[in-house]
């Protein structure tokens, strides 16, 4: 075979990225396919890859791969077997040194885009004229689908089976039930992963057709006057946070706010709650609004490490106290749903009159398809990112804790270290040896891996990923990659002529206003509870589901995301400057550091 | 017989024929409502009076005669004597002792600006035919008159009478001026009320330095640049210039005189947020008014406050938008469909 073409790219090759000290031997972690391989360098190497951190800011725990091959596989079967939008297929991956690159795979041959445009109007047609039926349809689904994983049995395996499986005809013996539950388990998550694509291609498309008719009309108008004319007022994402507002009032009214001071944590406050009556009926309150809304995630939910609030309340808690304090403080902490609505229409409605007749037609039912597959834009996280995936994630642990019982594993937690299909193997060897009475050889065999494969996430996690690899691409055609993680022709020139290391960082201008303030990197969820009142916040991507925090902090900054993210629009809510998808932000920042977020031109300026 | 002078208020856009475009535009403008500095016209008639009765009718037409079209150095030769000729020619006694009264009642000798009026639509046909003369702190009827009659000398420019031979015997020699009470601008400017780059219709643009407006319109400092949203008043986009210089009244308070601007003044924006959103609010009204997007000059008095500081000085309708998007007449769902790289095939 030749010889791999030297390209001049201002992007490193995948293959001459050098493996961090001590990280060697890292491959062994991911499956053969998610692999830089020699045996496709000459591809690979030509092709354009980015850093997927939106979904994946750290290096990735061997079981959590089940949170890319599945998405990508229902992204794929969507976009490139169901829809067949034209110019694009699904979206290849690999791992390198823990980190998650990405790059699309165009449809070239004009034949075949022909033969493509036919399915992709027959069936996107369909969906946007059924599409409230469908997305009725649809929750009823992902409740359904939430239930199951919830219930579903992880059987311990018993000294003697039961007289059930004589009596009863459909009564299966333990090892069946135990291998079917693990089964069946990685199938909900795939199901869960089927139905989150299932709408989400053609809501973004929706959005993001009348954004560019906005700007080909409108050419200046700012981003985030597209995104409030279209983001929903009273949508799911909102109202765990106003609970949390309701339940601050709650405590100042029974007088029970004392407990709730900035730095304690929840075992703390409940703790003196339980003192008195007043602390035991807001204890009650809280445990009336837990279903569902305290099923938000604690982070984006890809990793298994992002709990909900059921089972870290740290973020509840720490939005509560602030809620308290500026209460407290005379300060309004409702959101103006009213004013927001109105300004919407009236938005709207200006904009529209700006308009000739034709364009204004056009401007409104294109506004109209927006606002129509909005909530599920909104909503679908709610329900697949946060509700189903933290509830997925704790049925993994069943068997993580299974496992741990019979000496497999240490801990429960160890259980995502290994890959979903190593687990299958250990179960398998598991329910082998139980059935036989022989010895396993499990106990000897899988600790030694988990540890050595927690060192190496923890090295690994100290190495900042280049934002791209491979051949710089002269356009980015690829629909999917513009829209979803707005990863623009623009966009990658500023990281091919990014110079490291310059103090300034610009991104879009996500939320007016210029403040200065202390950083505060946050780039998983354990560092939320160290964020203070007055820091700006430093993140991967901006989660809704730190939404809470956003009353404490004084401006945001995040590495990847758009303007039409919902985060974002809360931070314009709450009057945070923003700036986001600034590519490298959490890498060239320091908590502690000083930094100017100009919102209002997408600048952040390290000061010290 | 028609009056020669008619107060601004009076007046409608019907009048631009006798009147002139600006000075029907700026009638059409207080008709609305719109802050336009008080003043009256001076009408066509009393320009075809000063050369009825001072005799010149008969030397500007055999001057004219010895200037075919295409001749510009022979137009020079016209110019120069009709302007010999007309410079110091009394005005008719009726002509002056209007001027006089229409003055009178503006006030105690107050100054006032005085600009010529092109007949027909103010715009396009003016600025070719050089009738873009202005005096500005004009005091006392004696000096008006003397303004009034140079406005009329500058019909007989060089470039006046060749664009009028160019177009042949339509173009018609006569002309109306403006006389409106003076505003001491602290600070003045233009505002486009689309933005003229991007042809973005929900944009007002704001050109604003300090002094009188001639500093922005003559292009002789580089102005403060705003773009500020009309549907939500936000400032999207300002750059602070360094505005070396400005045109201020002299010390005798006759005729203007340009200085440097203080350092103290000249890095600072000259007009605050408050001061944005009251032009972009005036800019709208006059918008909506006239059905186009227009541009307007500007000013804001010195010594007084929001609303009153705020006058108007003239508005025309911007002719130089770029044009606009494509038009994309495709429904929205075919735009969607296009989003996906699935736009319909054209219907052959």
């Amino acid at each position: 075979m030749a010889a791999p073409t030297k390209t001049s790219s201002a992007f490193p090759s995948p293959y001459e990225i050098a493996t961090p000290a001590g990280c060697e031997g890292w491959e062994e972690m991911y499956p053969y396919h998610a692999l830089f391989d020699e045996r496709r360098r000459e591809k690979d190497e030509n092709r354009f890859w980015f850093w997927n951190s939106m979904h994946f800011p750290v290096p990735m725990p061997a079981f959590d791969v089940h949170a890319i091959d599945s998405p990508y596989q229902a992204v794929g079967e969507w976009q490139n077997r169901f829809f067949a939008v034209p110019p694009a297929m699904g979206i290849d991956y690999r791992i390198l040194n823990g980190y998650v690159y990405i790059s699309g795979n165009p449809v070239t041959d004009p034949a075949k885009i022909g033969e493509r445009v036919e399915y992709f109007q027959r069936r996107a047609s369909y969906y946007f004229e059924h599409w409230d039926e469908i997305y009725a349809k649809w929750k009823v689904k992902m409740e359904e689908l939430i239930a199951e994983i919830t219930e579903l049995p992880v059987p311990d395996l018993p000294e003697y089976e039961p007289d059930e499986v004589m009596l009863e005809d459909d009564r299966q013996t333990a090892f069946y039930e135990l291998l079917s539950a693990y089964d069946r388990t990685l199938r909900c998550g795939d199901l869960m992963w089927q139905h989150h694509f299932e709408l989400l291609l053609l809501g973004y498309g929706a959005y993001v057709t009348f954004s560019d008719f906005c700007k080909a009309n409108l050419p200046d108008i700012p981003d985030q006057h597209i995104a409030q004319m279209v983001a929903g007022i009273d949508v799911l994402l909102f109202k765990p946070s106003a609970e949390l507002r309701r339940l601050a009032k709650v405590a100042i009214d029974s007088g029970v706010d004392g407990a709730f001071v900035e730095g304690r944590s929840h075992a703390e406050i409940d703790a003196e709650l339980e003192q008195s009556d007043a602390g035991k009926a807001w204890l009650d309150e809280l445990e009336k609004i837990k279903d569902p809304w305290f099923n938000m995630a604690t982070g984006d939910g890809l990793y298994h490490y992002y709990g909900s609030w059921y089972d870290d309340p740290t973020i509840a808690y720490a939005s509560i106290i602030g809620h308290v304090r500026a209460l407290n403080e005379g300060e309004e902490v409702e959101r103006p749903t009213e004013e927001l609505a109105r300004e919407r229409e009236r938005l709207a409605e200006e904009y529209g009159a700006l308009l000739d007749e034709e364009t204004r037609g056009t401007f409104n039912e294109l506004l109209g398809l927006s606002r129509m597959v909005f909530p599920y834009v909104e909503e679908h996280k709610f329900y697949c990112d946060y509700w189903f995936l933290t509830r997925w994630w704790n049925k993994v642990r069943e068997f993580g804790a299974l496992l741990a019982r019979h000496g497999f594993l240490e801990d429960t937690e160890d259980v995502f270290q290994l890959g979903r299909h190593e687990v299958g193997q250990a179960l398998d060897e598991l329910v082998l040896t139980w059935a036989t009475g022989g010895e396993p050889l499990g106990p000897k065999h899988w600790p030694p891996i988990v540890a050595r494969r927690k060192e190496l996430l923890e090295k690994l996690s100290g190495w900042t990923p280049p934002p791209a690899l491979g051949v710089t691409p002269e356009a980015i055609t690829d629909p999917m990659s513009i829209m979803l993680w707005g990863v623009t022709t623009q966009r990658v020139q500023e990281w091919a002529s990014a110079e490291e290391g310059g103090g300034r960082l610009t991104g879009a201008a996500a939320s007016p206003g210029v403040v200065e303030g202390k950083a505060r990197v946050v780039i998983d969820v354990e560092q939320i509870a160290a964020v203070r009142e007055g820091d700006v916040l430093v993140c991967p991507i901006t989660s809704p589901a730190w939404a809470p925090i956003f009353s404490s902090v004084k401006a945001v900054v995040t590495d990847i995301g758009g303007v039409m993210s919902h985060a974002a629009i809360v931070c314009r809510e709450y009057g945070l400057p923003a700036v986001v998808g600034t590519g490298r932000a959490t890498a060239e920042i320091q908590t502690g550091q000083t930094v100017r977020v100009d919102g209002s031109n997408g600048v952040v300026t390290i000061l010290d | 017989m028609a009056a020669y002078t008619r107060p601004l208020a009076e007046l409608r856009r019907s009048d631009a024929s006798e009147f002139g475009g600006k000075s029907a535009n700026l009638g059409d403008l207080l008709s609305a409502g719109i802050p336009v500095p008080r003043g009256f016209a001076v009408g066509a008639g009393a320009f075809r009076a000063f050369v009825a009765e001072t005799g010149l009718d008969g030397t500007i037409a055999s001057a004219l005669s010895r200037a075919p079209r295409g001749d510009v150095e022979a137009a020079g030769a016209a110019s120069k004597a009709i302007d010999e000729a007309m410079r110091f020619a009394p005005l008719p006694e009726p002509v002056r002792q209007e001027l006089a009264r229409s003055y009178g009642e503006l006030g105690e000798s107050p100054p006032v600006a005085v600009r010529s009026s092109a007949l027909g639509e103010d715009g396009h046909d003016a600025t070719f035919a050089g009738q873009q003369e202005t005096f500005l702190w004009v005091r006392g009827v004696e000096q008006l008159c003397d303004a009034v009659r140079d406005c009329w000398v500058s019909l007989f420019t060089t470039r006046a009478i060749s664009y009028r031979a160019e177009l042949g015997a339509g173009g018609e020699a006569a002309m109306g001026v403006t006389v409106q009470q003076m505003v001491d601008a602290e600070v003045s400017g233009v505002m486009f009320t689309c933005n003229p780059v991007s042809g973005d219709p929900s944009m007002v643009a704001v050109n604003a330095s300090w002094g009188l407006g001639i500093a922005v319109v003559g292009g002789e400092t580089t102005p403060d640049d705003f773009l500020v949203s009309k549907v939500t008043g936000e400032v999207v986009r300002q750059t602070v210039n360094a505005k070396e210089v400005e045109y201020v009244v002299d010390s005798a308070g006759r005729g203007t005189v340009r200085v440097e601007v203080p350092a103290e003044r000249r890095e600072a924006a000259c007009v605050d947020e408050d001061q944005l959103g009251a032009l972009v609010e005036v800019g709208r009204t006059v918008e909506r008014h006239f059905g186009s997007h227009q541009d307007i000059e500007w000013a804001l008095e010195r010594g007084r406050a929001l609303p009153e500081s705020l006058h108007v000085l003239q508005s025309r309708p911007v002719t130089t938008l770029k044009p606009k998007a494509p038009k994309l007449s495709a429904s929205a769902i075919s735009l969607v469909m296009g989003t996906f790289g699935a736009a319909p095939r054209k219907e052959d």
